[in-house]
Parts: C-alpha cells; structure tokens; sequence
C-alpha cells in the first residue's frame, strides 16, 4: 500500500480559555514567594548545621582509595566498572541525551499533555517500568560483581560447579570458557586506524586485531543487556496491552531509566568500598592514601 | 472585574495614598499598590522581573501539586548560587598556591565565611536535584508534547549545563576530594573514541589536574556556563509563553 508521506503540521499553542484564568498577582506570585521563602530557610538551617567537606590539600601523590567522581557521576563511574571505558563514559550518556532529546519528535500526540499519568495506564505503566530498571540493574551489578554466585552458594548452598563458572560473573565468559586461539585475533582492519590520536603518527603499519571473547565481556553483553532489556519489556507490555501509544512506550522507556539511573546512582555512591569493591553502606571506609603509594583503585 | 466604589477615607486610607500615590514612588513603580485588579495586572506587566509571567494564567497552574515549583526553584538556586558564589569570589584567587588557603581563609577569618560556602555547596547539590526532578515532572506530565518539543530540547541542554556547572565548581576547592574527582570525571570524558584525549587536554590545559585546570574550570565556572546557562534559561523562558504557557488538557 503506498502512503504519501505528508509533513504534519506544527502543533499550535492553545487558545487561552480566559474565563478560567486568575490573576498572577497574587495567585502565582505569593505560591512563588512561599516556596522561595521555604527553600531559602531550608538551606539556611542546612548551611548553619552541615558544613561543607574539605580534606587535605590537593596532593597528586596520594590517591584516596576509593577514588570517586562527584555523586552525580557516579552512575557513570559504575557502568564503567562493567563495560568499556570508552562506551560507559561517553557513548552511552551522549546516545542516552539524544534520545531524551528526541522525545517529543518520537511522541507527536498532543493526547494526554499537562495532566499527571494522563493517559490510561499510566500510573501502572509507570511503577512496572521502574521496578523493571530497579530490581534488573540491582540484578545485573550483583550477578557482575560475582555475589549473585557467592549468595546461590552461602545462602542456598547452590553451586553451579566447574561447569558453570563461567556464569559466575561477565567476565568469567572470557575466562572460564574454552575460547579457540583464532578467537582471541581476529584480524579486521589491515591498517593501523587511528583517528586524530594524539600520539606520535606513523609506526609501522599493522593489522587490527579483535579479541572476541573480550569483546563479548566488554561490550557485546553490555550492548546486548541495555538495548535489549528495554526491548523486551516494552514488547511484553505491548504483548500484555498494557503499552498501546508512543506515550506508553515512552512511559515505559523513561521509568525504567529512572529505576536503573537510580540504583546506579546509589550504588556507586554508598555501595563502592576500596577498590570498588561491593560493600554495604555500613562497611564503606575511605582510606586517605599513603604519599607515593598507588592505591590500587580501578 | 470589581469596580471600586467610593467610600469615606479613613486614616489608613490617607497614609496609604501618600505612600503609594506619590511622585517618588510613581515613578519608580508607575503603577499604585496591586490591590486592585487593574493595578495587579498593570504591576505584572510593567515590571521587567515580574513579566516573566503572563498576567493572568489558568486556574490549574497555580496549584502545587502540578508543579511543585521544581523549575521556578531551579532558577531560584540559579539566582542564589550567583549571589554566593560573588561573595566567594572576593576571596578566593584560583591558583595552586593559594586555593585551598584561601577556602580555609574563607572558612575561618571571613565574616558569615563558612556560611556563604556551606549554602554555595548545598544549593548546588539541590540545583542538580531540583533539576532533574524538573525533567521527571515534566516528563510526567506530558508538558513536552507538541508545541513544545524545542523547549524540551532546551531543557536537556539546560540539564547538562547544570551537570557542568557542579562539576567544574567540584575542582575549586583544591582539596583531596576536588582534585581526584575531577581527575576520575575527566579520565571518564577522556576515555571518549578519537576525541576523548584531545577533549580531556583541552578541558585540563595539560595531561593531569594541575594550575591550568584549575584556571580553566574557574573561568568556565564563574562566567563561561553561567553566562551560557542563562542564554537557554531566557530562551526556555522565552519559549514557555510562545508556547502558550505550561501545558493543560485539551
């Protein structure tokens, strides 16, 4: 069937409905000045009871051991103990603000605008999608840092024995499997490509080589795990009837995040110990560093 | 709209008028007191602060509930953060030798020093929460649906700008927690394909955090994103009133 492909409109703002209008001042202003007022006492009594960190003074000689970024990129410093450097920090985030950004261009309908959840299922929608992205990131980060295997064992004395060891964490599938040596150099580019790198130019022209069961660990599960558990979420909701519309999907999209974005976030701020070892909060210690001693952080 | 019938002016009503009705104050505000329905209007639209709102908006908007004034307190700690963060500049030279002293100064021997810092840290936290809380409300509310796709758009660049901003007054302090979060935080940007070392040279001035850094975040701190944050601040302000104010059911 042929369908002309036919530029929608742009949506126009809508008419005011003027009857049902109140007067700025003082309705909005005085809700304004309350909530401005409120939040600058809450800072205030904050600022007079918790006072801001300061340690020692700079010393590129001393790593404090775990070394961590400020908390709101620590969901980034946790992806990258998981996957490549290079994916977790940067193409993740910058592919992930994208497709923020696309939001409105992907969901055109102006149905269910200015409302709380207002479309039908929302709310459920909603609180599924962000269990999904909670209890599945908590999931994924134990099954990596290898305690989904040490509570299987310590807990319900499961063990999945010399044969599934390689399940016992990502990387274990590079290690724990009886990888073939052609595997591991898997020539692919027969020149040296280096873009705009900033070392030397020039050297010797060589082959490009992959090392697969590295690739699988370091970005094969990884690309696999954050497109494909979305997916298969919201086609089992769209399988369910619960998704129905780009909004719904959307929904679906955006909470999910919202739970792992979370669980990233709080894990790497409470829950990395030294080395970035997996500790419970109340286990957590900082060791201050030794002058000229490396740490040994990731 | 409510005419205001005349009546016999009491004492109160006299002082009032020489307070509100004089030249000084005509010509500072133009208007009278916004007690009247007029006057409110007028105070609004003549007032350059005020006339960031409309005159009138629709009765939905103005409950909590809908908002919770998430992006009007964004601005807000915007707003503040400016102020705390001039009062900070007074004292504080952004250079290896004399950055942590100068905090320590700021915290032991300035006047309300300790204060001024306290307040500059902790609004920053809640500005990146209020922040994203702003997006989540957003989201949720489907306030980004046409016609407001852009203004969306602006508001992610805004969020970003936000992460900045935080993330380059991290390094001011030059103590041992700025100086390897942001050694972490850059490795991180660093770690990008084919541009990642030469964006990390670029934003350090060098190949670790050393004096150059720390100028370099300073001056991106105090005027270089502040003054791009409050571009897309007006822009998205800007947009909100073309768009036809915050979004309603249809």
């Amino acid at each position: 069937m042929a369908t002309a492909v036919v530029a929608r409109p742009v949506a126009r703002p809508q008419a005011r409905a003027r009857d049902e209008e109140v007067l700025v001042w003082p309705d909005l202003v005085f809700v304004e000045f309350i909530s401005a007022m409120v939040f600058t006492l809450t800072l205030f009594l904050l600022a007079f009871l918790i006072n801001a960190p300061l340690l020692d003074q700079a010393n590129a000689d001393v790593t404090p051991n775990p070394s961590k970024a400020p908390w709101y990129l620590l969901n980034l410093q946790e992806l990258l103990l998981h996957m490549n450097a290079a994916m977790a920090g940067v193409i993740i985030p910058t592919i992930w603000l994208v497709i923020l950004g696309a939001f409105p261009y992907f969901d055109r309908e102006q149905e269910g605008q200015g409302q709380w959840f207002g479309t039908e299922g929302a709310v459920k929608i909603t609180i599924a999608a962000g269990l999904v992205g909670f209890v599945g990131c908590w999931a994924l980060i134990l099954w990596d840092s290898g305690k989904l295997a040490f509570f299987m064992h310590d807990w319900f004395g499961i063990s999945g024995g010399d044969r599934l060891r390689f399940l016992a964490d990502v990387r274990s599938l590079q290690t724990q499997l009886p990888w073939p040596d052609w595997s591991k150099e898997i020539t692919y580019l027969p020149f040296n490509l280096k873009l705009l790198s900033s070392d030397a130019p020039g050297g010797p022209t060589q082959f490009q080589h992959l090392d697969f069961p590295g690739w699988i660990v370091e970005q094969g599960v990884p690309i696999a795990v954050m497109v494909g558990l979305p997916c298969i979420m919201i086609y089992t909701m769209w399988r369910i009837g619960w998704v129905e519309t780009r909004r719904d999907a959307l929904l679906a999209l955006f909470s999910g995040f919202i739970g792992a974005y979370g669980v990233l976030t709080l894990v790497g701020t409470a829950f990395r110990g030294q080395g970035q070892e997996l500790v419970f909060p109340w286990e957590l210690k900082v060791s201050e560093g030794i002058p000229g001693q490396d740490a040994g952080g990731h | 709209m409510a005419v205001e019938q005349p009546t016999r002016p009491t004492i109160a009503d006299k002082i009032y008028d020489k307070m509100f009705h004089n030249y000084l104050w005509k010509s500072i505000f133009r208007t009278g007191y916004p007690n009247t329905p007029r006057n409110q209007m007028l105070v609004v639209a003549t007032n350059v602060f005020l006339h960031l709102h409309p005159t009138r908006i629709h009765r939905t908007h103005v409950k909590i509930t809908h908002t919770y004034c998430l992006g009007g307190l964004s601005f807000f700690m915007f707003l503040g953060l400016t102020i705390t963060g001039i009062l900070l500049m007074f004292y504080y030279v952004p250079s290896v030798d004399r950055a942590y002293l100068d905090i320590q100064n700021i915290q032991t021997n300035v006047q309300f020093g300790q204060l001024m810092r306290n307040m500059h840290r902790w609004m920053a936290h809640a500005m990146v929460i209020l922040v994203f809380m702003h997006m989540m409300r957003v989201f949720y509310t489907g306030a980004y649906k046409p016609p407001r796709e852009f203004n969306w758009v602006v508001g992610v660049i805004l969020l970003v700008l936000t992460f900045l901003l935080s993330f380059t007054g991290y390094l001011l302090p030059w103590d041992q927690l700025a100086f390897w979060a942001i050694t972490v935080g850059t490795n991180i940007a660093g770690s990008a394909p084919v541009l990642g070392p030469k964006s990390r040279f670029w934003l350090l001035g060098g190949l670790q955090v050393g004096p150059d850094a720390l100028i370099r975040f300073y001056t991106l701190h105090v005027i270089g994103l502040p003054l791009l944050a409050a571009i897309f601040m007006a822009v998205h302000f800007w947009r909100i009133r073309r768009d036809g104010g915050l979004a309603r059911p249809l």
